[in-house]
């Protein structure tokens, strides 16, 4: 049989209602804090994960702004490009009405000034700033104004190509300005390309020069317009292509907004408590706890010598 | 009647010393007196106390002493895996978060590579990682003066309880030749015995002079009779930041390592400094070196923003802790005491380091080296030069019998610093660009453009590739800055492959073209444009590109950290599973111990009651026989 050292019972049941107590603080802990996962050591396999996935979410958010600057450079160029459109058909209708054979040299000339401040306009929309310092056409990177004003026409100063946003997948920081304005492909003349500031300056040249025929101004017309239609189809098509890549942006985003969603899932997954389970659990340490102190009390009350009178 | 008040004096001995720690119970072992021969019969003359005993057993005893050892051995071994936890926390705030930090203020800077102010938070989160590693490197070092502390506390315990010891065998020595064993020294010296237990693991056998001998687990005696040895604690050999534990016996060292202690929290102690404080400073330093390294190696391929634009590299951002290499104390030395032979260590690859420490001695072959890895104990053959795990091992002036502890890694995390203040140092920019010629008809494109030298091979130069047939055969020339051609060649493209095909290389650059070119495209690799370097972000898209590249094991940085922490929970994990269970074999011991050896005050009181009878019933009798002797006296005397 064996015998119980008094001071050993004590002792094992101090030891006891001190290890229920503290199962019941870790289990106060928990769901204070709401996480099951406080320390690695707590299920380190569920520690490693929710650590990845805390990176996936930041990395979603820097992707995300990194999107969010794309898809603000693409938002201005679209409208940039609309403007221009914009320009060029106003610079069509007053090509169309300089070839009016009514016209004397004055009159053509006023038309000239009139395209010459629009195809100005035109210069300043195709050197727009993106609001960052940079150009919207620098491309790969430009020595100021991308397209400058240089003897024998605009030229452009920047890098071709564009460049890309750390969003993971190609999205692009800027349009390639020579591509937009200066190398529009001539459908009638292949490899040629056309420049529409060239085709404009040379209009402009014509109607502001005196005494030109009337088979010279209706072949300045024609050649004017040919040239505005190229570059006006040119554009729409670089439009399209910034609408295009928005609409991408747009898909891009819900895509990094899910893989976030994903990753914050999978955190909770791997750290948080389930708070019924929790509950419950916390619930029965407490009834257990609230057992042995009532044990205790009543068992270690007892004594022989209580007995003994 | 004397009798049973030697059992209630000794059931009040009992209650009093009821929670004493360590005291036996003790009982009066009665015996009845030899009967005396009268008138041809004996006649019982009453009871004897033949001994008074404790109730006492050796192998329980022990028992309980080494569990405990083992437990306590254990509890302080986990005392420490909880603070070395704290120093990897997951999590907001954590290494891991201020790595994702510092890559999404990259990628910020990527966006707008000439905002300085995006430039300025990219350094800040440099810093704070930096400053990070420096604070969980001193709060290694901590645990390290804790671990030393303790140590030196135990030992000084356990050279009081082994002078006490030795003390009690002689008192006991001496009293045992009394004839009757001194009950309470006896409990006395057990209970010390139990205590010194805890704190290092010993064996004892008892003389038949009374005396136990007292000895460490490798059998080196502590106490040997009234004598004691002294135990020391200094650095250890191999690395001075250590402590290391040697037993003095007169003047003879013995040195104690932990895998011959066997037990006691001194033993828990010396295990973890030695195996689990080392992993921990190694998987932080292999961690910072691995990023460190990268972030340094992508920031010299890129252009800063210093003036001459285009013209000046990128600076190294951080600053790592060196290679360690710890001439052993018993190597040759100079007068002045300097060490003869040196080791001196080269990271040639921070992708292959592994999280260890490694012990460098002469092989048997002349100028060959055993290089042992200590985590994994795996261990290789080298001569002085090789390359082993990402490292070069340079060794010079090797004197005969040297040892050394090499650290590639151990103070990488702890000595790390971010070098730059400067937003415009940050090299965002790359040297170069690739641009597709505007004539071109395929619909190949430049998918990305990765520097692999900078200073470029020939700098100012450009590389122009031109497609010649529609199986992506193309010529390459390399022009100067004046397009006189200086160079070129033939090459294929492959898609998905590079150009050039590696290990071929044309200007220091890889280029990945996506689409197909036709016969007559160019792509031309042109140093960036000076004007360009502002809005070039072809470098910080390579620098952020690094929270992808496999860094460790084939990993990401991001699978690094989570295994840097799930290692260090599974070693808390698996200290608390080994503490719980030998806590509760500690525990179970010593009930049974108890069991034996303990008071229970309702037998005490049991007994009180069962003596006070007997003693009032002797006193009956000596009343009654009074009573006779008065009757008989009265009877005669008329």
């Amino acid at each position: 049989m064996l015998r119980i050292s008094s001071s050993s019972a004590f002792d094992t049941s101090v030891a006891n209602l001190q290890r229920r107590q503290q199962a019941l603080s870790e289990a106060q802990i928990q769901l204070t804090s709401g996480k099951r996962v406080l320390r690695p050591s707590d299920d380190p396999a569920a520690a490693a994960q929710a650590e990845r996935a805390l990176a996936k979410m930041t990395r979603s958010d820097s992707q995300q702004r990194a999107l969010d600057t794309a898809h603000s450079v693409m938002q201005l160029s679209e409208s940039a490009l609309g403007d221009a459109g914009g320009i060029l058909q106003q610079a069509r209708d007053l090509l169309v009405s300089a070839g009016n054979g009514s016209y004397g040299d004055a009159a053509r000339k006023s038309i000239g000034d009139n395209l010459r401040s629009l195809r100005n306009d035109l210069l300043t929309v195709a050197n727009r700033g993106d609001g960052n310092g940079r150009y919207l056409f620098g491309g790969q990177g430009s020595d100021g104004e991308p397209l400058k004003d240089a003897p024998g026409g605009v030229v452009y100063s920047g890098t071709s190509g564009a460049m890309n946003a750390a969003t993971g997948e190609a999205m692009p920081l800027s349009m390639d300005g020579g591509a937009v304005w200066l190398q529009a492909a001539d459908p009638a003349n292949p490899g040629a390309v056309v420049s529409v500031f060239d085709a404009l300056d040379r209009a402009i040249g014509e109607l502001t020069t005196a005494g030109r025929t009337g088979a010279q101004v209706a072949q300045t017309v024609t050649q004017g317009l040919t040239g505005i239609d190229i570059a006006a189809s040119n554009l729409s098509g670089w439009r399209a292509a910034a609408g295009e890549t928005l609409n991408r942006a747009d898909s891009v985003g819900s895509r990094l907004s899910q893989a976030k969603l994903d990753a914050q899932t999978q955190r909770s997954d791997a750290e948080d408590l389930d708070m019924v389970q929790a509950v419950s659990d916390f619930q029965a340490k407490q009834t257990g706890y609230d057992a042995a102190l009532k044990t205790y009390s009543l068992v270690q009350r007892m004594s022989l010598f209580d007995f003994i009178k | 009647m004397a009798a049973q008040f030697a059992g209630l004096q000794t059931t009040g001995h009992n209650i009093a010393n009821a929670n004493v720690a360590g005291y036996s119970r003790q009982q009066v072992d009665l015996a009845t007196s030899r009967g005396q021969w009268q008138l041809g019969h004996f006649y019982g003359s009453g009871v004897d106390v033949a001994a008074v005993s404790r109730s006492h057993d050796d192998f329980l005893t022990s028992e309980s002493s080494s569990a405990g050892s083992l437990a306590a051995m254990d509890s302080a071994r986990l005392d420490q895996l909880k603070g070395l936890e704290n120093v990897f926390p997951p999590g907001e705030g954590g290494m891991g978060d201020l790595t994702s930090q510092f890559f999404k203020a990259l990628s910020d800077v990527s966006n707008h590579p000439g905002d300085l102010p995006s430039r300025r938070v990219a350094l800040a989160r440099a810093g704070d990682l930096a400053a990070r590693f420096g604070v969980a490197g001193n709060a290694l070092d901590q645990l390290q003066i804790g671990v030393s502390t303790s140590l030196k506390a135990t030992v000084t315990e356990v050279n009081g309880l082994a002078q006490g010891i030795a003390g009690l065998n002689k008192q006991i020595a001496a009293l045992k030749s009394l004839g009757q064993p001194p009950n309470d020294l006896m409990d006395q010296r057990d209970e010390m015995i139990a205590k010194l237990s805890q704190k290092i693991r010993v064996s004892r056998v008892d003389a038949s002079d009374g005396t136990t001998t007292v000895s460490v687990s490798n059998g080196q005696p502590l106490v040997l009779g009234s004598v004691a040895a002294s135990l020391q604690v200094g650095q250890d050999p191999r690395d001075s930041t250590r402590s290391a534990l040697t037993m003095m016996n007169g003047p003879v060292a013995t040195a104690l390592d932990e895998n011959t202690l066997g037990g006691g929290s001194v033993a828990g102690l010396l295990q973890f400094q030695n195996q689990d404080l080392v992993l921990g400073r190694n998987l932080m330093g292999r961690l910072a070196t691995a990023v460190g390294m990268a972030i340094n190696d992508q920031q010299a391929h890129g252009l800063s923003l210093q003036e001459p634009l285009g013209q000046v590299g990128g600076s190294p951002l951080f600053l790592l802790g060196q290679p360690q290499s710890l001439p052993h104390a018993a190597n040759a030395r100079d007068g002045a005491g300097a060490p003869l032979g040196s080791v001196s260590m080269t990271i040639t690859d921070p992708t292959a380091l592994q999280a260890s420490d490694y012990e460098l001695k002469a092989a048997p072959a002349a100028g060959t080296w055993q290089l042992t890895r200590l985590s994994d104990g795996k261990v290789s053959t080298i001569t002085s030069g090789d390359v082993i795990d990402g490292v070069q091992i340079d060794i010079a002036n090797p004197q005969p019998g040297d040892r050394f502890l090499l650290q590639p890694v151990g103070r990488a995390g702890h000595d790390m610093k971010a070098l730059l203040s400067d937003p415009r140092d940050l090299a965002a920019a790359a040297p170069l660009v690739a641009t597709t010629a505007v004539g071109n008809i395929g619909t190949a494109a430049v998918a990305g453009l990765l520097v692999t030298a900078l200073p470029l091979p020939t700098p100012n130069a450009t590389v122009q590739i031109a497609f010649i047939d529609e199986t992506g055969g193309y010529s390459w020339t390399l022009l100067d800055s004046s397009n006189a051609v200086i160079g070129g060649g033939n090459g294929i493209w492959q898609a998905g492959q590079p150009i050039p095909t590696p290990p071929q290389d044309f200007n220091g650059f890889s280029l990945q073209l996506s689409g197909v070119p036709r016969s007559g495209d160019v792509v031309n690799v042109a140093p960036v444009a000076a004007a360009g370097v502002v809005t070039n972000n072809g470098n910080a898209l390579a620098l952020v590109g690094l929270r992808d590249a496999s860094l460790l094991d084939g990993g990401n940085i991001t699978d690094g950290w989570a295994q840097a922490i799930a290692d260090v929970g599974v070693k808390v994990q698996s200290g608390k599973t080994a503490w719980s269970i030998s806590s509760g074999v500690a525990d179970q011991a010593e009930q049974s111990r108890s069991a034996q050896s303990g008071v229970n005050l309702d037998e005490e009181a049991g007994r009180l009651i069962q003596y006070q009878q007997g003693y009032q019933a002797a006193a009956k009798v000596l009343s009654v026989a009074q009573a006779v002797f008065d009757t008989l006296l009265q009877t005669t005397g008329h």
